[in-house]
């Protein structure tokens, strides 16, 4: 009974102390008056029970509590819905922002493919040759499998069985049998390839993504067995694949897969045999490494195999020194270089942790402002007897209440960028899927972040609100402070910080959109909407090359005679599409002088017309002709390349480039003409190389390009007359000569400008969003510091006032102070961002050019801290004027 | 001022807590005894949750504090006493008249079945 007793009472303590104050002793009493009676009663049980009601009520009671402090905190940050809406809003923001940057890079470093199994034993080497893989496969002390892959090829896919149907473009991989069995996919249904089943020869077969038997075949229980065209063969469906499995990189997504058994007739990417070339390095090599081998050991094992190989091949580069091989992890969703990935995750991480340091600044200063302008009422509330802990408990409610909706809004948030960005078409030519989809763990850190944000600035000026002597608060005395003010206090280096964090935000964004617009703008010569965009892949169609060859060499002529066509002219790539400068060219000098070596070149294949076309002008020679496209090719003959103003500048400087050679390891070229430079936006250039201004080497199309056309199929450019509908005419004709050739990704050049462009805004905006928003939030910061110091030196002012001072005195007196803490911001903030945004240069060829023509801009180097300092002052200005009608009568009254 | 009729029905402890409030003041101990008295032992209003009741009820407006003291001689200071507000009151007397509404419905339906 005794020990009940004690157990009571301890209870009744752990009571809520509000509870407490009122009840506390009146249920300890209770307790003690009718424990025998419940004793004799009821005995042991009765105790219990009389135990178990506390028990059950205190949390009972805290609960009710905590409502009571929620529905205040709610209504109080109702009531000042500025303050709520402003950190609401910029916590989530900055938190989805970071969430959704963060994530990205996350998810590819982290998330294995889906439907691999033990994918971290994955590796990949890229540009391999197929008898390479087969060796690599014979290195059964290295590896458990090997198998050989081409990601993003295109088949022209047709379900209905007759001839007739039009054929839809579906991207998948074409890989050798083992690919499955490497990877460890087990099929949803039906089987996957197998070297035992699919040989050389065997019928025509096909695996299928559980994606496309949904999207395509409507789930059809039937699927496996049934047949379809593929390239204008037929196939029959072996297998569908796991849900979620789309190939080994589902960045780059995969729904048809077709064995390397096939023939050339159903790949092309097969034709010229070559599995059996040792030259043609067109394959990916995907491994798992065996029990026990570590990335590193395998790589070294690797790497000795390939250089006998490339001895036995006679390689050009055999006697180049250095790794031959670097093994990329594989089972990740995107094969990146593990070296890169502090790199990414670095930069990711720096960025946004400044994001975040922003933020979390802000909330601290708004917090502090809070808390500083509540004295009164917490002073108040203190002496009509609220217990210092309830206070506390209250502030702190408020502050995680905010915290917590500011969290959640950036989740929000998160997700709203995520499918926003998941809409956007991305000007690759293939299917690019990335997944900004946040990872959970990045929620959680957010949310974490965000908690603490809340607890941490919320608890701070709570105890340093509560802690006031209630008499001289009252009194609004503030005894001692007119003395001075601290020059390091906590507000200060929070603004100073504050500021300095936003411009070098606003700068590192300013240099990324005016990088982006320098290097990226398009331009054309006509009016881009008077251009069609298709593309043709009519060896995919179960054309054979030649066949392919005598269609595009007539397709012209043809098209011509469709109403209102005033040019047509083909090309491998759509115009005006990004370039991969990644070439190194020679031009032989003759007479002794060193050789011309330029790098960073771009190589097209254009038709005939191509340039007369985009109405780019020819400056020196001239362009293909229909001659040039049915020239024979051998690998001796000396190809005619026309080359742009930047190349011809590289190689002959000044001089006459027209004859003159250029070499590359196995080719010889003769220069026929100089065309202007055409834009070539998202083009990754070599570093040090100047922006928007790629060299490029055009090289004519040939009946081998038509054999072997690239991802995209074969371009066909329509110029037109404004105000026709050409298409229709053109489908005409194109029907004339075959009506089951399937044309797709019809559109205009504007249509392709502004998907190009639609990415490029969109990081844009993007940049331009977060340094308006940083502007934002030290624009806020500075305006709460400046009232709380106005408010704090109401008495100082009022008897500088009452001594004479006049409005504008008094005035300049309160923008000193927060002018210098700008303008101390300010100089480091344009520290951090020169540093940053070299940093950032550095680490992205993409980037790097865009750097180094926003960092030289002056507008910006000196537009941003200007605008910065005056909506700085701005800030200041507001409540600092408020100084001015302080009434020197009442400020003294008030001691 | 909320109206009576929102309280109905009323929570069990609560209306035996305004039911032996409604003759006069009576402290948290006084209350206890009398509903377990009243029910013969079969109810009993655990001490936590007698006071987590006193708190809602005074919350709601149904009872308050007393000044007053009873008789000096039955007088324990040490202790709180309540006493219902006018609208405890009336919410007490709408739920008798709504338990005595049930009871006479099936009062009226045991008549109706005996005469069948």
């Amino acid at each position: 009974m005794r020990f009940a007793m004690r157990l009571y009472r301890a209870l009744a303590r752990a009571f809520p102390h509000e509870f407490k104050m009122i009840y506390g002793a009146d249920l300890v009493q209770l307790g003690e008056d009718i424990v025998q009676d419940i004793a004799k009663e009821h005995g042991v049980s009765g105790l219990f029970r009389l135990v178990a009601d506390l028990a059950i009520r205190v949390p009972i009671e805290y609960l009710s509590e905590m409502r009571r402090d929620l529905i205040y905190a709610v209504r109080s940050l109702a009531k000042s819905r500025g303050f709520a809406a402003v950190g609401i809003v910029s916590l989530g923001l900055g938190m989805g922002v970071a969430a959704v940057g963060v994530s990205e890079s996350l998810n590819l470093i982290l998330r294995d493919t889906p439907g691999a199994r033990d994918a971290d034993k994955l590796v990949m080497v890229p540009s391999v040759s197929y008898p390479y893989v087969e060796r690599y496969r014979d290195q059964h002390d290295l590896f458990a499998g090997a198998a050989a892959f081409q990601a993003s090829v295109p088949y022209n896919v047709s379900l209905g069985d007759r001839a007739g149907t039009k054929a839809e473009r579906v991207f998948g991989h074409l890989v050798s049998p083992e690919y499955f069995s490497v990877l460890g996919v087990t099929p949803a249904r039906g089987r996957v390839f197998s070297p035992d089943a699919d040989k050389p020869g065997s019928a025509p077969v096909v695996f299928i993504s559980d994606r496309f038997w949904r999207e395509h075949m409507n789930s059809d229980p039937f699927a496996v067995g049934r047949t379809m065209r593929v390239n204008g063969q037929t196939a029959a469906i072996v297998g569908i694949g796991p849900k979620d499995f789309l190939g080994v990189m589902p960045v780059i997504p995969a729904d048809i897969f077709v064995p390397t058994t096939a023939p050339a007739s159903e790949a092309p990417e097969l034709a010229g045999d070559v599995i059996h070339q040792r030259e043609a390095k067109s394959f990916i090599a995907l491994l798992r490494l065996g029990p026990g081998v570590t990335l590193k050991s395998a790589e070294a094992g690797l790497d000795t195999i390939t250089r006998h190989l490339d001895e036995e091949t006679l390689d050009p580069a055999r006697h180049a020194k250095g790794r031959r091989v670097m093994l990329l992890p594989g089972g990740k969703i995107l094969p990146i270089p593990r070296a890169l990935y502090p790199m990414m995750f670095g930069f990711m991480v720096l960025l946004n942790g400044l994001i975040i340091a922003i933020v979390c600044m802000n909330l601290a200063n708004m917090q502090l402002a809070r808390a500083t302008a509540r004295r009164r009422e917490v002073a108040i509330r203190l002496s009509v007897g609220a217990s210092r802990f309830r206070l506390i408990r209250q502030l702190l409610t408020e502050s995680v209440l905010l915290a917590v909706t500011g969290g959640a809004a950036g989740i929000v948030f998160a997700f709203w960028v995520a499918s926003a960005f998941h809409k956007m078409k991305l000007p690759f030519g293939f299917p690019v899927n990335f997944d900004l989809t946040p990872d959970w763990r990045v929620m959680v850190v957010v949310f974490a972040i965000a908690l603490a944000a809340g607890i941490g600035f919320g608890l701070a000026p709570a105890l340093a609100a509560t802690k006031t002597d209630l008499a001289s608060t009252l009194k609004e005395g503030l005894a001692g402070q007119t003395l001075g003010h601290r020059r390091f206090g906590m507000r200060n280096l929070l603004m100073v910080g504050q500021v300095a964090g936003s411009l070098a935000l606003l700068l590192i964004a300013g240099f990324m959109v005016l990088g982006f617009q320098k290097t990226n703008q398009i331009e054309i010569a006509f009016d881009p909407s008077t251009m069609y965009l298709l593309s043709l892949d009519p060896v995919r169609d179960g054309y054979s090359a030649e066949k392919a060859t005598s269609l595009f060499d007539h397709l012209a002529e043809q098209f011509q005679r469709a109403p209102g066509v005033r040019q047509v002219a083909l090309g491998q790539f759509a115009p005006f599409g990004p370039q991969g400068a990644v070439f190194t060219l020679t031009a032989p000098a003759g007479g002794g002088a060193p050789d011309q070596v330029v790098s960073g070149i771009a190589k097209n294949t254009v038709g005939p017309n191509y340039f007369a076309a985009l109405s780019a002008p020819i400056l020196d020679g001239r362009e293909f002709d229909i001659r040039d496209q049915r020239m024979e090719v051998s690998k001796d003959r000396v190809l005619p390349v026309v080359i742009n103003q930047t190349a011809a500048r590289a190689f002959f400087g000044v001089g006459e480039p027209v004859g003159r050679r250029i070499l590359d390891a196995a080719k010889s070229y003769e220069v026929i003409g100089v065309v202007k430079d055409l834009s070539a936006p998202l083009s990754q250039t070599a570093p040090g190389q100047g922006v928007n201004a790629v060299p490029v080497v055009y090289l004519p199309l040939t009946k081998a390009d038509f054999a072997h056309p690239p991802a995209n199929g074969m371009v066909v450019m329509v110029r037109f007359d404004r105000g026709v509908d050409v298409m229709e005419g053109v489908r005409k004709e194109l029907a004339a000569i075959d009506p089951n050739l399937a044309v797709f990704d019809v559109h205009t050049l504007a249509g392709q400008v502004a998907d190009t462009l639609a990415y490029l805004h969109l990081s844009e905006y993007s940049y331009v969003g977060i340094g308006a928003f940083g502007l934002v939030l030290a624009a806020i910061g500075l305006a709460g510091v400046t009232a709380y110091s106005v408010a704090r030196r109401r008495k100082e002012i009022g008897i500088r006032m009452a001594l004479g001072a006049r409005g504008g005195q008094v005035l300049r007196l309160v923008m000193r102070e927060s002018g210098s803490l700008v303008i101390a911001g300010s100089v480091l903030g344009l520290m951090a961002a020169v540093v940053l945004s070299r940093l950032m240069a550095a680490f992205s060829s993409l980037l790097g050019p865009a750097f180094q023509a926003g960092a030289r801009d002056p507008r910006l180097l000196i537009g941003a801290p200007l605008l910065l300092a005056a909506l700085a002052m701005l800030a200041c200005y507001v409540p600092a004027r408020r100084s001015t009608q302080v009434d020197p009568l009442r400020a003294l009254r008030e001691e | 001022m909320p109206k009576a009729e929102d309280f109905l029905p009323l929570k069990t402890n609560w209306f035996h807590i305004l039911l032996s409030l409604a003759a006069g003041e009576q402290h948290g101990y006084g209350i206890m005894q009398e509903v377990s008295e009243r029910s013969g032992g079969k109810i009993r209003l655990w001490p936590a949750t007698l006071y987590g009741s006193i708190k809602r009820l005074i919350t709601a407006g149904l009872i308050e504090e007393s000044d007053e003291r009873p008789a000096p001689e039955l007088d324990d200071a040490r202790r709180r006493y309540y006493r219902l507000t006018r609208l405890g009151k009336r919410v007490l007397d709408a739920e008798t008249g709504r338990l005595e509404e049930l009871v006479r419905i099936v009062q009226v339906k045991r008549a109706m079945e005996s005469a069948r």
